[in-house]
């Protein structure tokens, strides 16, 4: 056993007792490390993104495109995007500042052009996207030919036992008609191949939250404590 | 009935019964016989197909520290797994959370190979060998500007260094040089990289994800759109397993050391989900 010295480490601890304290019952403790960490993750991120975004991405290249213009005089290169000097980073950041004006009342309608152009192009990305890399390879992949059988007998009977699943939960959602006869056998199968699929991510669920409990004490005996070598 | 007390347990003496079951196998370390899954394989497989003079591989870490336990030793094992073949590793992270991590992850590897290299060609060198990219926000940029310019979109790396003076870069310039992706994640990213980047730029694409995401992943891998996967905490032992085994690496393997305690706690939990359900009956048949 070897407990460490390290001021990091202990910190480190006395954070994770905090937070797991909270099995015990909700109190003060939990509460100081819940707003801790929300308070530490977004100064972080507003450091980040003004020394890691803000800096590279706008403010040197427009202070270096004023410097430019001040010295060399007006030249286009202070328009082309590839340059190291320019003025074109001003136009999204102006943009972006619209988000701002749902401050001003008055010009509160402004901050839709901002959110308009974001998401036309997420919008515009994502339709195709979702088709050509969700939809269309995952129909294909339920497709049952003869070619599923090529690799082995058991690969073919895994790919019709997909099928019948997806048509069985397809028809289990399908409330346009009362699930009677054959759509009551199909919509039954659906539920079977649905709870089986719930009691697999309950399982998973688990083995992910014990994983999360193993990394805490694995912290704590290791690098804390020093019991595990 | 006793164990109708079963049904009305105190939850706090659940979770010191799993603190112990976890405690004591970490303690006292026992191992599992291992056999790597066929998600897992097909990861090692493309790495291990990797040309190391023309290609590298992007690692985009995508996790916070509530997923660290399960992400970090799969970013660990990768890192070592392309260090062991000498492939160059282009670290990413598409959340700012993860950029401290990811860089523990790659620098504590990188020090591990350089304890050991005694010659400059035998160490790993920062630019050369490996570089981390740091952050662009938001996701969908880098994801997409990569397929024509790395040094494109990342401007300066995680250190502040201006990108376009690293030869690695110089090297790997965009997705045609690059093996595969490997997005380890605690969330959903993964899919943008199959939905978004694969059809686009034919990219491999391979995924590290916790157990929660697992079973939304597999239909993926199961189409060959996922090259491979790590599955949780498991995936990530199968691949230290597999690296020890193949390259003798047997330096700190997290995952490994953390399967005795998943094994005990999910015997433990199974025991309580039996016991819960025989006193919810036993309770039922009572008028």
């Amino acid at each position: 056993m070897h407990i460490s010295t390290d001021p990091w480490t202990w910190i480190g601890v006395i954070l994770t007792l905090c937070i797991l304290s909270f099995l015990y019952r909700d109190n003060r403790f939990y509460r100081f490390a819940e707003h801790l960490a929300l308070g530490l993750a977004n100064a972080w991120t507003l450091a980040f993104t003004f020394h890691r975004v803000l800096m590279p991405y706008l403010i040197q290249p427009v202070g270096a495109a004023f410097k430019s213009l001040a010295a060399d005089g007006p030249s286009w290169s202070l328009l082309s995007p590839n340059s190291n000097a320019n003025f074109l980073a001003l136009l999204p950041a102006f943009i972006g500042c619209l988000y701002f004006m749902r401050f001003v009342p008055a010009r509160a309608w402004l901050v839709r052009i901002p959110i308009g152009i974001f998401m036309g192009y997420y919008t515009g990305v994502s339709i195709p996207a979702q088709f050509d890399g969700v939809v269309f390879p995952q129909l294909k992949g339920t497709i049952v030919t003869p070619a599923s059988f090529e690799g082995s007998m058991t690969q073919g009977i895994w790919a019709v036992l997909v099928l019948i699943g997806v048509l069985g939960t397809l028809t289990y959602f399908f409330f346009s008609r009362e699930h009677k006869g054959p759509l009551k056998w199909a919509a039954k199968t659906g539920i079977i191949y649905i709870m089986i699929g719930f009691g697999a991510s309950f399982g998973f669920t688990v083995m992910a939250r014990i994983s999360l409990a193993i990394g805490r004490f694995y912290f704590l005996l290791r690098d804390w404590l020093g019991i595990i070598s | 009935m006793k164990l109708e007390k079963l049904v009305k347990l105190d939850r706090r003496i659940i979770f010191l019964t799993m603190a112990a079951a976890i405690i004591f196998p970490l303690v006292f370390p026992f191992e599992l016989p291992m056999t790597m899954q066929k998600t897992t394989r097909g990861l090692w497989q493309v790495i291990e197909g990797a040309d190391p003079t023309k290609q590298g591989v992007i690692l985009s870490c995508d996790y916070g520290p509530q997923t660290e336990a399960e992400n970090q030793p799969m970013a660990v094992a990768v890192i070592r797994h392309c260090f062991a073949r000498r492939v160059p590793v282009l670290l990413a992270s598409m959340y700012v959370e993860t950029t401290p991590l990811s860089n523990r992850a790659l620098e504590e590897v990188a020090a591990e190979f350089n304890a050991r290299a005694t010659t400059n060609a035998d160490s790993l060198i920062y630019g050369r060998d490996y570089v981390n990219l740091g952050w662009v926000p938001p996701p969908i940029v880098p994801m997409l500007q990569m397929g024509s310019s790395i040094s494109g979109v990342y401007r300066v790396d995680w250190d502040g260094r201006d990108t376009s003076t690293l030869p690695l870069l110089q090297r790997v310039k965009n997705y045609s040089d690059v093996a595969i992706v490997v997005s380890i994640s605690g969330g959903s990213l993964p899919m943008s990289y199959v939905a978004i980047v694969q059809p686009r730029f034919g990219i491999k694409v391979g995924a590290g994800v916790t157990a929660v995401m697992a079973p939304d992943f597999y239909p993926y891998f199961e189409t060959g759109q996922f090259s491979g996967m790590l599955a949780g905490m498991k995936g990530a032992a199968e691949y230290e397993d597999a690296i020890a085994e193949k390259y003798g690496l047997k330096e700190t393997r997290r995952a490994m050391a953390g399967m005795g305690a998943q094994s005990a706690a999910h015997l433990l939990i199974m025991a309580f989900v039996i016991l819960g359900n025989i006193g919810y009956f036993l309770t039922r048949r009572k008028p």
